[in-house]
């Protein structure tokens, strides 16, 4: 029998009255000790059995459920005196302050009372902050010193942080304080921002103290067969004894002096069992000297019971480990070892038509894979299938019966990475078991989870429910996530490898003979029916790489761009298809004319027109189809044209190694001269910068310059025949700054944004000469780091490396906050049938969504609709 | 009825209204605003709000209760329209 | 195949007005006007154009339901980690500072009262904008100076006891101002007597006693000689022909008031003082621009609608409220929600005395309880009669 879905509606908040307390209690609480020596829970002491059961095996005394039913019972102890609430000690403050000593009253005539029960009243109907008058009212009422209804005089009441009450110079006890609150009306209450329906202000005075079931403090038994208690269990004890110790003496007539130091005591006590850290409180400690974790500090914070336990949960049927890289299966798809699939189920109703398949998994069990691990008949049995008679619980299954199988090739789990900064951190992929001990995924999935493979690990979910597998299945699927919300562009794509791999097919030149063709193809795991060869040479026939390549694109694509090589391109005029590096793209109804394919093409996180325009166009299904073979065959390309770098790329002739060092000793004669001018005091001051701030700014221009005169330098040695260059230029991998670091000069380091200026007094290091400005001793790293670097320059350049690291460490803290800021603050908004978005009340954000109502993921960049796109299509190209 | 109304632009003034950051705030009448809650099926305070002592409230004289009808220029559609209830503050 | 007429075009777009936004119907209007002068377009062909435009515009609608504030949320949290956390940098204008990256937007959601580095963009009006020297004198009668900042000397003659302040006649006639003005100035503020001597000026407090003279000197320092409050620095660019004038520190209030300048463009990047001076929907559009130039300077791509969001949500009470504890976080109905959020034991001992009641309307509250929440494939409610089934099964 399936439970009765129930829903909860709301949660009311309210104080327990002392008669409530004692209602709900199934016992006093009268000993400190919990277990006789025989290790049995002494009845009336902390463990007394009608209080729970947490031991399996035993029947709770009170509801007779088992351990895990029984939600457990509250006890009470009877305090001898009265003792103050630590959390609710500021509001008694305002109730002393805002009330008469003698008749209780709100210190304020009766007009005003009146006018601010209206308010009161008026904000309660329409559902408003009916407490917020009731600042107004405390703030008015504690000026007032003699009381507009019995004409008391009034005493100024002072709160000793935390819980002592002073009126004058006399200390008022909490029985003291309880008799006022009790003499407050019910209605005055409203406007002290109390309702009496469900908290009486002298409830906020403890006279008796419910005491939690032990299924909230469970014992822990460790192995040396010793019990350790829970931190609550140790603080309830000092109170029981304490609290004796303090009825005995007053039963015994015993001096007051002893009595308060003991009531004293017992407010300590309970204070620090509803919160250990309150200020101005010692916090009680273990014998061990470690700090109790009292109840205030189980709710509070990241691993307190709201953040740790309620808003996020542990979980079954989840698997962690290291991921690593597979090409060759799908992105949708996932790679599950055998291992993990013999141990994760899904449960499957038997029906008639499933009976067979069903049975046969049964009897293989829980060792061989495709089996199952139990059996649940309609009843609500459990038939664990390691000890089961397998063949004959398999001749027993009917339809009805629900078998908790192995995770087969085919189902859809939820697979994730932390941090999960976006959505796009979880998504859905179909299992594929497989030998070994790793996840493999499609290496284009990388950047939305933004995983790499040295030694991440990552969890995986197998959903239960026919309704989350199939909303797993149509709303997470890789392949519905490709285009993320946050540009309208592909966030799944090509990286690295791939785009080497498409350039090294797609450039000009590139020639392949029918076995060469079909191998990629293969590869890519198309059916290769060869297009008419674009060349024939001496009988033997030939297809470009881009004849290649266009066999991945559908039929009807046009698409005109320019690809990412072009950029750093000077061209005067472009001269478009015939670009002398091919930069300019054309395709016609699914053929690539000309140009190469590179991060323009289908790179993740980029304009990368190609795959956008697929996924826009065709739909997510021809974009997996896409990126699938696209990524296969362009590591096929790479592996059959070879590519490879080394330090050999970064090499530059000797000429640009002098012309480099030129300009640079010419910068430095240049900073020199600067540096003159400005001892001289004949420096121009910028309009609202000291002179010594205007020089750093000027040599910081100087050498930028020579640094970028330096780069370009190298870089004219450095071309599209370099293999380097191949991955900055086509956006492989790295950027032609890494390259002319490497080859041509280092730059300078900084921290701060400014020029090294720290370390002994007015230098660096000990090797320069105090007050030294010149770019040496100030952090200018004139070497490449192919040449190497000298070691001051080595040191600065650590220097700047560190600011570096500490920059991550403190930006991930600060973003991560600044995010959960974030979702705290929207969460609750959601686009209604109208188009309008709303919050969780029906309150109106927005009249519109974006203003057009137009999703961001659906956009064409930011663009609900590209008409352009749309004309080119219907009047044919060439229009425009 | 739109905005300029009570300021005029002179020595020590300027008129908010016309500031670019400002879009065109208007009031709308009993029955427009009658139409608005109905189209959007909201009770006025479910809307958006903006304080009796907006300067723009004050610049085109909207009292307490009334409802903005505010045309903005927008980023992605070209043009749009909001509303917001005049409060206390 | 009939050409048809470029007024058969306005025509057919005029219908499309109220139908679909603003913008697709002007970017369709624009560009069909120029491509039916090159190409003949028929009356087909536009008519197809037209329903094709539709449909995408259909298509690329938001789905009922959709969490649009938590993919907000994290399309701008998400780039954080991304971006650089150095907090000045020379942008724009090179002399002056401003905050960007990380810290400036948290700076923005967190609608600090006070930003690190306010920042002034003053446009002039008409002939004045164009005059280099005129600029150059508004930007002199607006920046701030204090006697501290034209001072090449002080001292306190504890035996006449006076202050005595020596003037730097470089800076002083820099600033265009003369000692005898600066003295009158003093006296005024301070309300005692100033005695010049040529560049010499002693200051004699009310009365002659130790600590009031040291009072003296400490107000002395920071009296406003000329110029507008809190204008720090100021700088003129060229921009377009034009001088704009751009300073550090920022009073929008005043600087709107003087008659030189142009009212309809000037703006600082305070979004609170906007607020004060412009008003909210000044202030949000004001977030919208701030935040947008700084993912943009960041080189972050982020959707305009989801700055949108948030811009919306933080003005959508009539002030502009932080993202955070304070402000929309710390203003929720739901106590679980505020609970869960920050200060936890707070918000459920006020919710207790005060008696509240947890609807469980919003997401937070309903994982809690451990339901489904209310949004996408959540926020489908459906009642149904229970009874005996009939018919079927």
């Amino acid at each position: 029998m399936a439970r009765l879905p129930k829903l909860i509606d709301g949660i009311s908040f309210g104080l327990l009255s002392p008669e409530e307390i004692r209602k709900m209690s199934v016992t006093r609480i009268v000993t400190a000790d919990t277990y006789d020596e025989d290790g049995y829970p002494i009845e009336r002491g902390l463990m007394d059995p009608r209080l729970g059961v947490v031991d399996p095996g035993l029947r709770c005394r009170t509801c007779g459920m088992r351990a895990g039913e029984c939600p457990g019972h509250f006890g009470r102890i009877e305090l001898a005196r009265p003792v103050i609430h630590v959390g609710y000690a500021g509001v008694i403050y305002d109730c002393l302050r805002a009330t008469c000593r003698k008749c209780g009253r709100i210190l304020l005539p009766e007009e005003d009372l009146d006018y601010f029960r209206r308010k009161v009243e008026d904000a309660r109907a329409t559902g408003g902050d009916w407490w917020d008058y009731s600042k107004e009212v405390i703030s008015q009422a504690s000026k007032v010193t003699e009381c507009p209804h019995c004409g008391e005089k009034q005493l100024r009441i002072k709160l000793e942080k935390p819980t002592t009450f002073r009126e004058e110079k006399n200390r008022l006890t909490p029985s003291d304080v309880r008799e006022r609150l009790e003499r407050i009306t019910d209605s005055d209450a409203m406007l002290l921002g109390i309702n009496p329906e469900v908290a009486r202000p002298e409830w906020m005075v403890l006279t008796v103290l419910p005491v939690p079931p032990v299924t909230v403090r469970p014992s822990i038994t460790l192995e040396t067969g010793v019990r350790s208690e829970d931190d609550l269990t140790h603080k309830l004890v000092d109170v029981i004894r304490i609290n004796q110790r303090l009825s005995e003496n007053i039963e015994a007539g015993a001096p007051h002096l002893i009595v308060e130091d003991l009531w004293e005591l017992l407010q300590y006590h309970v204070t620090t069992l509803f919160d250990n850290q309150v200020s101005g409180v010692p916090p009680a400690r273990h014998r061990s000297g470690r700090t109790l974790r009292t109840l205030a500090q189980r709710l509070k914070g990241k691993e307190g019971r709201f953040r740790g336990n309620l808003s996020g949960k542990r979980v079954d049927f989840s698997a962690r480990t290291v991921i690593s890289p597979d090409p060759c299966i799908s992105i949708n798809e996932i790679g599950v070892p055998e291992y993990i699939a013999k141990i994760l189920t899904v449960p499957v109703r038997v029906t008639k038509y499933n009976i067979e398949k069903i049975r046969n998994l049964v009897r293989r069990g829980p060792e061989v894979h495709p089996g199952a691990n139990y059996v649940i008949s309609p009843d609500g049995r459990r038939y664990d299938l390691r000890y089961a008679d397998r063949e004959e619980l398999a001749e027993a299954i009917q339809p009805g019966f629900i078998v908790e199988r192995h995770l087969m090739d085919g189902d859809v789990v939820l697979f994730n990475r932390q941090p999960s900064l976006h959505r796009m951190s979880i998504m859905a992929h179909e299992v594929r078991v497989m030998p070994g001990r790793t996840f493999r995924l499609n290496l284009c999935v990388c950047p939305p989870y933004n995983a790499d493979f040295d030694g991440d690990e990552m969890n995986l979910h197998v959903p239960q429910s026919r309704e989350a597998q199939a909303e797993a299945r149509i709303l997470m699927r890789v392949q519905e996530q490709i285009l993320s919300p946050r540009f309208g562009g592909p966030i799944i794509g090509g990286i690295q490898d791939h785009i080497t791999g498409l350039y090294m097919l797609t450039k000009r030149g590139v020639w392949l003979n029918r076995e060469q063709a079909q191998q990629l193809l293969a590869a890519a795991g198309i059916e290769p029916h060869l297009p008419k060869p674009a060349k024939k040479e001496g009988g033997v026939e030939y297809w470009s790489g881009k004849q290649i390549f266009s066999m991945l694109l559908p039929k009807g694509l046009n698409l005109t761009y320019k690809a990412k090589i072009c950029e750093t391109q000077e061209c005067a005029r472009c001269l478009k298809e015939n670009c002398p590096i091919d930069g300019y793209v054309v395709i016609r109804n699914g053929e690539l004319i000309s140009g190469v394919m590179d991060e323009r093409s289908c790179k993740a996180l980029s304009r990368c027109e190609v795959l956008d325009r697929i996924v826009k166009d065709y739909g997510s299904d021809e974009a997996r189809r896409f990126l699938d073979r696209a990524t296969r065959l362009a590591i096929a390309a790479a592996k059959m044209f070879g590519f490879t770098t080394g330090i050999a790329d970064e090499d530059i002739p000797k000429e640009a190694r002098e012309k480099i060092e030129e300009v640079l000793m010419d910068a430095s004669e240049k900073v020199k001269k600067l540096i003159e001018v400005y001892e001289r005091g004949e420096l121009e001051q910028l309009p609202g910068r000291s002179l010594r701030e205007t020089l750093e700014m000027r040599i910081m221009e100087l050498l930028t310059e020579a640094r970028d005169k330096a780069g370009e330098i190298a870089e004219k040695h450095l071309g599209l025949d370099n293999q380097a260059v191949i991955m900055a230029r086509t956006g492989a991998r790295g950027s032609m700054l890494n390259l002319t670091q490497m080859a041509g000069c280092v730059g300078q380091q900084s921290v701060r944004g400014e020029r090294l200026s720290r370390g002994y007094r007015g230098r660096t290091l000990p090797h320069f000469k105090v007050g030294d400005l010149g770019p040496r001793a100030r952090g200018f790293v004139e070497s490449s780091y192919k040449k190497g670097l000298n070691p001051t320059e080595f040191f600065f350049h650590a220097m700047g490396g560190r600011e570096g690291l500490v920059d991550t460490a403190v930006r991930t803290a600060q973003s991560g906050y600044m995010q959960r800021r974030l979702i705290n603050a929207l969460q609750d908004l959601r686009v209604e049938h109208d188009g309008t978005v709303r919050d969780d009340h029906g309150h109106i954000i927005q009249f519109e969504y974006g203003e057009d109502r137009v999703d961001p993921a659906r956009t064409d960049l930011g663009k609900a609709v590209n008409v352009d796109k749309i004309i080119e299509k219907v009047i044919g190209v060439g229009g425009s | 009825m739109t905005g300029g109304g009570k300021s005029a632009e002179g020595e020590g003034e300027f008129d908010v209204t016309k500031h670019q950051l400002v879009p065109k705030h208007e009031v709308l009448s009993k029955e427009e605003a009658k139409e608005v809650l109905r189209r959007y099926q909201v009770k006025v305070h479910q809307l958006p709000r903006i304080k009796a002592s907006d300067p723009v409230v004050k610049a085109i004289g909207a009292k307490v209760g009334d409802i903005l009808k505010i045309t903005r220029d927008s980023p992605t559609a070209g043009k749009t329209v909001a509303y917001r209830y005049v409060v206390r503050g | 195949m009939d050409r048809i007429s470029p007024e058969t075009i306005e025509s057919e777009i005029r219908k499309l007005r109220g139908e679909l936004p603003k913008r697709i119907v002007d970017d369709l209007r624009s560009s069909l006007l120029k491509v039916a002068k090159n190409v003949t377009l028929t009356r087909d062909k536009l008519d197809k154009i037209i329903k094709m435009v539709k449909k995408a515009y259909v298509d690329a609608l938001v789905e009922p339901g959709e969490p649009v504030g938590t993919v907000a949320a994290q399309s701008i949290g998400e780039p954080g980690t991304q971006m650089t956390l150095r907090t000045f940098h020379y942008a724009g204008v090179a002399e002056l500072n401003v905050t960007l990256g990380l810290p400036r937007l948290i700076e923005i959601l967190d609608a600090r009262r006070a930003p690190a580095a306010a920042l002034m963009e003053i446009h002039l009006k008409g002939e004045l904008s164009k005059d280099r020297e005129k600029a150059r004198e508004f930007a002199r009668k607006i920046e701030m100076v204090t006697l501290e900042d034209v001072v090449s000397q002080t001292e306190t003659d504890l035996i006449n006891m006076e202050f005595v302040v020596t003037l730097d006649r470089d800076r002083i006639k820099r600033k265009g101002l003369v000692p005898s003005e600066i003295a009158s100035k003093l006296s005024e503020n301070l309300k005692s007597e100033v005695i010049t001597h040529g560049y010499k000026l002693r200051i004699k407090p009310g009365t002659p006693t130790l600590p009031d003279l040291r009072r003296l000197a400490m107000k002395a320092k920071e009296v406003q000689l000329s110029g507008v409050k809190g204008i720090n620095r100021v700088v003129i660019k060229a921009e377009g022909g034009k001088y704009v004038v751009y300073t550090e520190g920022s009073n929008l209030a005043e600087i709107l008031k003087m008659p030189e300048v142009d009212s309809t463009r000037t703006t600082t990047n305070d979004i609170r003082e906007i607020e004060k001076v412009l008003g909210i929907e000044a202030a949000r559009n004001a977030i919208i621009k701030e935040a947008v130039n700084t993912l943009e300077e960041q080189g972050l791509d982020v959707d305009v609608r989801h700055v949108m969001l948030v811009a919306d949500i933080m003005t959508a009470s009539g002030e502009v409220q932080q993202i955070g504890r304070h402000g929309i976080s710390g203003g929720k109905a739901s106590v679980l929600a505020r609970a869960s959020f920050e200060v936890t034991t707070k918000h459920l001992l006020e919710a207790c005395i005060r008696g509240e009641r947890d609807r469980l309307k919003g997401i937070i509250e309903n994982v809690i309880a451990g339901q489904p929440i209310p949004l996408g494939t959540g926020s489908v409610e459906l009642e149904m009669a229970r009874g005996e089934r009939v018919g079927r099964g």
